[in-house]
């Protein structure tokens, strides 16, 4: 099948080794032309080295790379049209701001008249204008980056490859840096590719994400979609705050299947995905879908009802935790908005039902 | 001072401390230099000034052509030697296998100067053999007398001292620099050389200097190895060694003797004269920057 002009990223069975040590097993994807396109993984996961070798810094080991359509597996990084954002600031110290962001077209021997007003236009857009003459170390971490940036996305390619560009800024910083970059991707729209371990900066800035995990891309898909209906068992693990329900399947009817817990059984639709009895298989289901109620109130049939004691009260500010054990020891999560009341009324030690909508509840196969 | 509660009486023993042990150190170097400008020579009583020894020296036609040699060894020492030490410190910085390797780097260093002298010796008149037989079986008279004893040898010889020392001063340098700046410079489109020239060596050019002040000192003072392996010329450390075990010390001898220490103590001087230069000029111009108002 021909690629697609919309395409801006297409990687075909990547892997790269070093010796016996595996970073990346094969890999494949695609990303459309204009995304912000995250990769989400803990950290050693693989997701840097995938970044790398799209950015040209890395060979791999078997696959192919296409950038555009245009084979760019065996081309060195200033020869792809790609620019890359460092974790840890990649600035020329000895050179100002102004020379910092004007080095690429400098090496695309541009007048300087012309080097020099896109450098302005670009300084303008990141919000750091009038700071041209100043040398990096002279600079806040969030300026610095933004230098960075500048320097990138002054080079007007198509493709910005960003390697954990908010890791090493403060709580604060980190936030609006998270928002400014979103803003500044559908600003310019190009395709950014960016790296991160933190899922609230993935939720905030991607349209499209990718878990990866133990060099294996686990699962891809829009952000909503892999929030809302995570297909496999490690991504709803990663993501949000899900809790997980290990059983059997004991029972398939259809597309729906049926897990024994052990001591209670829940059933969810199989979305698609290939069941058998006696296959290992979890329910996940959000912790603000669950709910928590009295031993022996009303019993709703939309609802699944698991017995469970009250632990503990967690409040957040704007949610609220409650921690309840299930008869197995296993500890979950209930999460609500607070209330301004401190706990729901219930006592440490006291025996509850948590109970959450049918089509709230996940499987998962792998 | 670092802090408020510093001590002022400390601080300033440390820096008399420091001095008295830098002033110990080079004092004997001073005193040659003194005594080569007296015009009745070592342990005259009496001191009279006088530049006349220098003016023998430098009017002597065989030191003047040593002078030459010295010095043409040392430009070819440095213009092999430092990069070859910066090549060997960026593989170090890349290579696995570091503490092999800046063994190997570093082994030289601990070989006695004669016996790597007369190691060489061996080994340029072994090769020497071989290349004649070589080229005598090949038609190629190019071959032989590549290794006969003279400025090639003579080189090989300085190199071999003084590369260990360009590789660590370079090394050092080297720390700081990050290379993700070479991995970002080759994102905005430059070549592996262009990253070198224009990101990584305006931030290790201190050191590469450096090492180029080192291996000049270093080739300039040598004199064991150059002994044995120069061939039909000599060196000014070769001549004053030659003077001093045959004629003793004379006024020419310490002239030629503060010919060496002036040349190190200028470049070294001027080297730490520069530098200091420089980081008080970024320092202000870094605090005018900052603080506008406040700095003058």
């Amino acid at each position: 099948m021909a690629n697609m002009p919309n395409i801006a990223v297409e990687v075909t069975d990547l892997a790269k080794s070093y010796g016996s040590v595996v970073a990346l097993k094969s890999v494949s994807f695609r990303i459309d032309s204009g995304r912000y396109f995250v990769l989400l993984g803990p950290s050693g996961c693989g997701k840097t080295t995938l970044l790398r070798l799209i950015g040209g810094f890395i060979r791999p080991t078997r696959g192919r790379i296409l950038l555009h359509g245009r084979d760019v597996t065996d081309l060195p990084p200033n020869k792809r049209p790609t620019s890359m954002v460092f974790q840890s600031f990649a600035l020329f110290p000895h050179m100002t701001v102004t020379k910092n962001v004007g080095y690429g077209l400098r090496l695309r021997k541009l007048p300087t008249s012309e080097v020099l007003a896109r450098v302005d236009d670009m300084l303008d857009m990141v919000g750091l204008e009038g700071l041209g003459d100043r040398l990096p170390h002279e600079l806040s971490g969030g300026q610095q980056q933004r230098v960075q940036l500048a320097r990138s996305l002054v080079l007007e390619t198509d493709i910005l490859l960003l390697d954990e560009p908010l890791a090493a800024l403060d709580a604060k910083l980190h936030k609006s840096m998270c928002i400014e970059l979103k803003r500044i991707q559908e600003k310019v729209g190009i395709t950014f590719v960016h790296v991160t371990h933190n899922q609230e900066e993935a939720m905030t800035v991607a349209d499209d994400l990718a878990i990866i995990d133990n060099g294996e891309l686990v699962e891809t898909g829009r952000t909503i979609d892999l929030y809302e209906n995570p297909l496999r068992r490690f991504t709803a693990d990663f993501i949000g705050e899900n809790n997980i329900f290990d059983g059997r399947v004991s029972r398939i009817d259809g597309v729906e299947a049926t897990i024994d817990l052990g001591y209670d059984t829940v059933t969810a639709n199989s979305r698609g995905q290939a069941v058998r009895v006696g296959d290992d298989a979890s329910i996940s289901v959000r912790s603000e879908r669950l709910q928590i109620f009295d031993r022996d109130g009303k019993v709703e049939d939309s609802f699944y009802y698991l017995p469970a004691t009250h632990m503990e009260t967690v409040y957040l500010g704007l949610t609220t935790s409650e921690i309840v054990t299930l008869p197995d020891g296993k500890e979950v999560v209930v999460r609500r908005l607070s209330d301004g009341v401190e706990n729901a009324g219930f006592s440490r030690g006291a025996v509850i039902r948590i109970g959450w909508r049918k089509a709230d509840g996940r499987l998962h196969t792998s | 001072m670092r802090d408020d509660y510093s001590s002022k009486l400390g601080y300033g023993l440390k820096w008399a401390y420091l001095l008295s042990i830098v002033g110990a150190l080079l004092a004997p170097v001073f005193h040659i230099v003194y005594i080569s400008f007296n015009e009745h020579g070592f342990s005259a009583r009496i001191y009279e000034f006088t530049t006349d020894w220098y003016r023998v020296v430098l009017g002597d036609i065989m030191l003047v052509a040593s002078l030459k040699w010295t010095f043409y060894l040392a430009l070819s020492a440095v213009l092999t030697a430092v990069p070859m030490g910066l090549l060997a410190a960026k593989l170090y910085k890349r290579t696995q296998h570091k503490v092999a390797f800046v063994t190997l780097m570093l082994a030289p260093l601990f070989v006695p100067a004669d016996i790597m002298a007369s190691s060489l010796l061996v080994f340029f008149r072994n090769a020497n053999g071989v290349f004649e037989l070589l080229g005598e079986a090949l038609g190629w008279e190019w071959l032989t007398h590549w290794f006969e004893l003279g400025f090639l040898t003579a080189l090989i010889g300085q190199i071999l001292y003084t590369l260990p020392y360009a590789f660590v001063i370079i090394l050092i340098t080297m720390s700081r620099y990050h290379p993700q700046q070479t991995e970002a410079a080759r994102g905005c489109g430059a070549t592996g050389w262009q990253a070198f020239c224009q990101v990584e060596f305006p931030q290790i050019r201190a050191g590469v200097f450096s090492a180029c002040a080192f291996v000049v000192i270093l080739s300039f003072n040598e004199a064991t190895r150059t002994a044995l392996l120069k061939g039909g010329f000599d060196t000014f450390a070769n001549v004053l060694v030659s003077q001093m075990l045959n004629v003793g010390m004379s006024g020419e001898s310490y002239a030629m003797a503060g010919i060496m220490s002036i040349v190190a103590i200028t470049v070294i001087g001027g080297f730490l004269i520069y530098t200091l230069i420089q980081s008080g000029r970024l320092e202000r111009v870094a605090r005018a920057k900052a603080d506008p108002l406040m700095s003058s």
